[in-house]
């Protein structure tokens, strides 16, 4: 039993037209944007779910715009990697609810409808972006996201927020013309735009062109992704950024650079032509090269939002290292890594948001102590700080395990060393912020007096702690779920 | 060999039951401390029975076995209990109960004591997971979880050299335990199926330098948590900062732990047959004797008595590696049983130390003298312990002594009975002294010491842990060949490894 075809494209509707009205909505009270925005966030959520029961019980499935069969109409597709619009809609849906009262502090009060406007339209960009079958498409929906993700970041207007959103735009901007020229290299080549069309007229064109095309993909989402040393742009627009952006920003955003190499392997593998063995190996160096590197600036920084931006590199260095290593286990971990670091650093960054909010410090210094007042929002990021390192049982070993099978699978062994002591150096600095939470003494005795987070943050919070766990302990729910679209995806190779 | 395993929920109950004590901790504590206080040790005291049950029907020659989660599409959490582990376990629970009730009265209301037992709690439910993990992964997820989950308990004191000696610990812990998770990783690779039978799921196909890679990581990632010198830093720095009690447990069952994990590699990963193949043991006998002499040589130089102990640990920890990797049945059996002989005796000795503290405010040896006096009960608990550990018959610590020299000259190594013979002696000369001090030197009190001058013997509930602890190390060695005792199942876990 099939849902009704136009769902897929609702997804991507009821998000849209849904940011559009969102100014409108709440021009006269803020507070009714943020309703609005969260009622279409959970619609948009049921109709996520939906799709994603579909795809785990009757594999992809695709949906023509107007009727207009590819190569010329646009094709919707929505394959396993187009799951990760589940970990979307809940981690908009629960940045939208702790907004309610972290809004009303981070800016002033006009701008609240247009900010509630912009995380909808950075939600409905990476939706669009997970579920297209159209490589321009591809493009269009990432400018969208791209675009109001610069002025998320800037949303509370101080100057530092605006220099870091400026940096943003800068790499970001040229990283989508990196990428709209491999478009363009590979629509001459193929005279097609469709993913799944060119993917099969990729045969036989011509090396030259290939190799730049694929190349600048490469380049472009790993700029998008913050691999070192093309991440320049990260800390400071993931550290100013409201910590709800924060999450979305750091949770999500990135991985829209992931997504991307996913789809260009499917081109890649898909179509035979083109050997991905150089760039397989330039991918476990960067990710090797992030992991050690984000750990290592994480270490220096007294910022608890730096720490936890420093950290999202290193963890997308897990993801890329997986995908370079193109064996299946390495892969399935680094897709599921993708949902996993999502949840996992939302945690993180919603968690470090409470406190700021609660006690207006942000720093390690200021904050010791912190763990006796808000003992809740404290162990959620406890929580979370375990599952980042991939203590097991949480969510996060269950990808590190499967990338060091995967480093073995693949013949290189150094990478799952890498992998395993590069976690080490991470945990390093998670240790010191939980030592500073709960073990030191606290600098200004007025931090035990603060009170913990109000509902509206601390429910986020946890919810987002618990699930840390269970991905953890069920992990071979995910893992399964992912599973085919890999072993499909690796097929060309011989199954990987 | 292998006994049909029975499907039961004891092996999940013993270490459900402390994971429930430590959610209640804190909502109890709003009841009243002493409700709290009931409830905990009725749990441990449940989750002991269940051990000394299992290990009873193990003993008797039955294998349980449990599932607990789906980890990921190939592998479960599953739990497994076999003579090995049913010792261990049992050994984990009751010394793990005794540290309780004797955290009651060195623990003073107040100091932070909702962490301590929430922690205290939940440590001793992942040490019973790795007691009766039935894989690798099983084993690897309680492992890293109770390594990773004690160092709040390490930092307790918050006090600076505390949270030096826990930074320390948990360096030292997190690379033994990447090392752990790398061979786990090979292990996997290599030979898939991780339940962990006797007979070894390696087999030499896989090459000479996969198995020593596999080998080596497990050795030294173990080797960390085990205190094999040169990898033992965190063992003397971690043990004076922790609360005594802790510290009890921390020596007698912990670092136990990474010597459990050893044997369970060698024998269950490995295999007898493939060890002797590789020929590397007698690189871990010699790493292992040098341990023994060398840490016990330390020992005698330290003056703080807690720190004097935990070289002990270091050296006497050593013999059980040093046993295992003779590879004969004799010398296995000698190990087993001194992991949980040495668990009761360093157990005692500890909770002594923390009397001391606690009374008499004396941390360093040098201010013991004429403590006999004060405190008689603690101080003949202190000198049973010792001389257990020196290894005086009748006392545990002679058992395992004695089966640890048997099995040196079943295997042809009569020059390791000097390192046998040798940690003993040095274990005369570090332990004896204080003995010495105790009953035969008068109080000399400083100035410091006049405050505390009236200390005297320990209330009821921290001297019955330690008397206990002496009867079972008496009890250990007098009943050595008793049926149901550690030696028959030592015996038994021997038999499966050696065929």
């Amino acid at each position: 039993m099939t849902p009704w075809p136009p769902l897929l494209a609702l997804l991507i509707v009821v998000p849209l037209t849904g940011a559009v009205i969102t100014p409108v909505v709440g021009r006269t009270r803020a507070v009714r944007s943020a309703n609005w925005s969260l009622g279409v966030m959970l619609a948009t959520s049921v109709i996520a779910l939906v799709l994603v029961v579909q795809v785990a019980r009757v594999g992809p499935f695709s949906y023509v715009v107007g009727g207009w069969v590819a190569p010329y109409g646009i094709e919707l597709r929505f394959d396993e990697f187009g799951a990760v619009i589940a970990v979307i809609c809940l981690l908009g849906t629960l940045a939208i609810v702790f907004s309610r009262r972290y809004a009303a502090r981070a800016m002033a009060e006009q701008r609240i409808p247009y900010y509630y406007a912009l995380l909808l339209l950075n939600l409905t960009g990476m939706i669009g972006f997970a579920v297209t079958g159209d490589l321009f498409n591809l493009f269009v929906f990432m400018e969208i996201l791209s675009l109001s993700g610069y002025a998320l970041v800037a949303v509370s207007g101080e100057k530092i927020a605006e220099m870091a959103a400026f940096k943003y735009l800068i790499m970001g901007a040229i990283s989508s013309l990196v990428i709209l020229l491999a478009i363009g290299i590979l629509y001459a080549l193929t005279g097609s735009l469709n993913m799944a069309d060119v993917t099969e007229r990729l045969g036989g064109a011509p090396a030259a062109p290939l190799a730049v095309a694929f190349g600048a993909l490469t380049l472009g989402f790993m700029v998008k992704a913050a691999a070192f040393p093309l991440h320049i742009w990260l800390p400071d627009a993931h550290a100013i950024a409201p910590s709800p952006v924060s999450a979305i920003l750091s949770g999500l955003v990135v991985k829209v650079g992931i997504i991307g190499m996913l789809r260009v392997y499917q081109i890649a593998y898909g179509s035979g032509a083109v050997d991905m063995t150089a760039l397989n190996t330039v991918l476990m160096w960067l990710g090797a090269l992030s992991i050690v590197m984000g750990a290592f600036f994480a270490v220096f920084q007294d910022d608890i939002k730096m720490m936890l931006a420093y950290s999202t590199i290193s963890n997308i260095g897990y993801i890329i290292m997986g995908l370079g290593l193109a064996s299946s286990y390495g892969m399935i971990g680094a897709s599921v890594h993708v949902f996993n670091h999502a949840i996992i650093k939302a945690t993180l960054f919603l968690g470090a948001g409470a406190l700021i909010f609660q006690t207006g410090k942000r720093t390690l210094t200021d904050l010791a102590g912190v763990g006796h007042a808000m003992p809740w929002t404290v162990a959620a990021i406890s929580v979370g700080a375990i599952s980042i390192v991939g203590i097991p049982p949480t969510a996060g070993f269950v990808c590190k395990w499967y990338i060091a099978l995967g480093a073995v699978q693949a013949g290189h062994p150094f990478f799952a060393f890498a992998l395993v002591f590069g976690a080490l150096f991470i945990f390093i600095y998670y240790i010191r912020m939980v030592n500073a939470f709960y073990f030191r003494q606290p600098r200004d005795p007025a931090i035990l007096e603060v009170t913990e987070a109000p509902a509206s943050m601390l429910v986020p919070v946890l919810i987002l702690a618990s699930l840390c766990l269970i991905m953890g302990v069920m992990g071979s729910v995910p893992l399964s779920f992912i599973e085919p679209a890999v072993q499909r995806l690796l097929l060309p190779l011989g199954g990987g | 060999m292998e006994t049909e395993a029975t499907r039961s929920f004891l092996p999940l109950a013993a270490f459900l039951l402390p994971l429930a004590g430590a959610v209640l901790t804190v909502p109890l504590r709003r009841i009243s401390a002493r409700v709290r206080d009931i409830t905990l040790l009725a749990l441990t005291a449940l989750c002991a029975s269940v051990a000394v049950w299992l290990a009873a029907h193990v003993a008797g020659g039955a294998v349980y076995e449990a599932y607990l989660l789906q980890l990921t599409p190939d592998i479960w959490m599953y739990m497994r209990v076999d003579a090995l582990g049913a010792l261990f376990g049992a050994t984990v629970a009751v010394l793990w109960m005794l540290a309780l009730v004797y955290s009651w009265g060195y623990m003073a209301e107040g100091h932070r004591l909702g962490r301590y037992y929430s922690f205290f709690m939940l440590s001793l439910a992942w040490t019973m997971g790795v007691a009766y993990s039935g894989n690798l992964l099983t084993f690897l997820i309680f492992y890293e979880l109770f390594s990773i989950l004690t160092y709040p308990l390490v930092v307790h004191e918050q006090t600076p050299e505390a949270m030096a000696a826990g930074t320390k610990y948990i360096i030292y812990i997190l690379v033994g335990g990447s090392l752990v998770l790398l061979a786990i990783v090979l292990t996997y690779f290599a030979a898939g199926d991780q339940t962990l039978r006797t007979g070894g799921i390696l087999s030499a196909d896989i090459g000479q330098q996969s198995l020593f890679a596999i080998f080596w990581c497990y050795i030294a990632g173990f080797g960390v948590k085990a205190a094999l010198v040169p990898l033992h830093g965190w063992v003397p720095d971690a043990h004076p900062a922790a609360p005594a009690p802790f510290s009890a447990v921390l020596s007698g069952v912990m670092v136990a732990a990474g010597s459990f994990g050893i044997m369970r590699v060698l024998f269950q990963v490995f295999g007898v047959e493939l060890l002797r193949e590789m020929g590397v043991m007698s690189m871990v006998t010699i790493l292992a004797g040098f341990t023994v002499l060398f840490a016990a040589v330390l020992a005698v130089n330290q003056d703080n008595l807690k720190r004097r102990l935990a070289y002990s640990t270091i050296s006497q920890m050593a013999y059980v590696v040093l046993g295992v990797s003779l590879l004969g049945s004799d010398s296995t059996i000698g190990a087993i049983i001194h992991v949980t002989n040495h668990a009761f005796m360093k157990g005692g000795l500890f909770l002594c130390a923390g009397l001391f503290i606690r009374r008499l405010g004396v941390h360093r040896v040098s201010q013991l003298d004429g403590a006999a006096k004060r405190m008689p009960v603690t101080a003949a608990g202190f000198a049973i312990a010792a001389l257990g550990m020196i290894g005086t018959p009748p006392l545990s610590g002679f058992v395992s002594k004695w089966y640890l020299g048997l099995g040196m000259l079943e295997t042809g190594n009569p020059l390791l009975l000097v390192v046998l013979l040798g940690g003993a002696l040095l274990a005369a000369i570090y332990l004896l002294p204080i003995v010495y001090r105790m009953y035969f030197r008068e109080p000399v009190l400083t100035a410091d010491d006049k405050v505390t001058t009236e200390g005297r013997e320990a209330p009821a509930s921290m001297l019955v842990p330690l008397v206990i602890v002496t009867l079972l190390t008496i009890a250990l060695g007098l009943g050595a060949s008793l049926p149901g005792m550690p030696v028959s199942l030592a015996r038994m876990a021997a038999e499966t490894f050696f065929h």
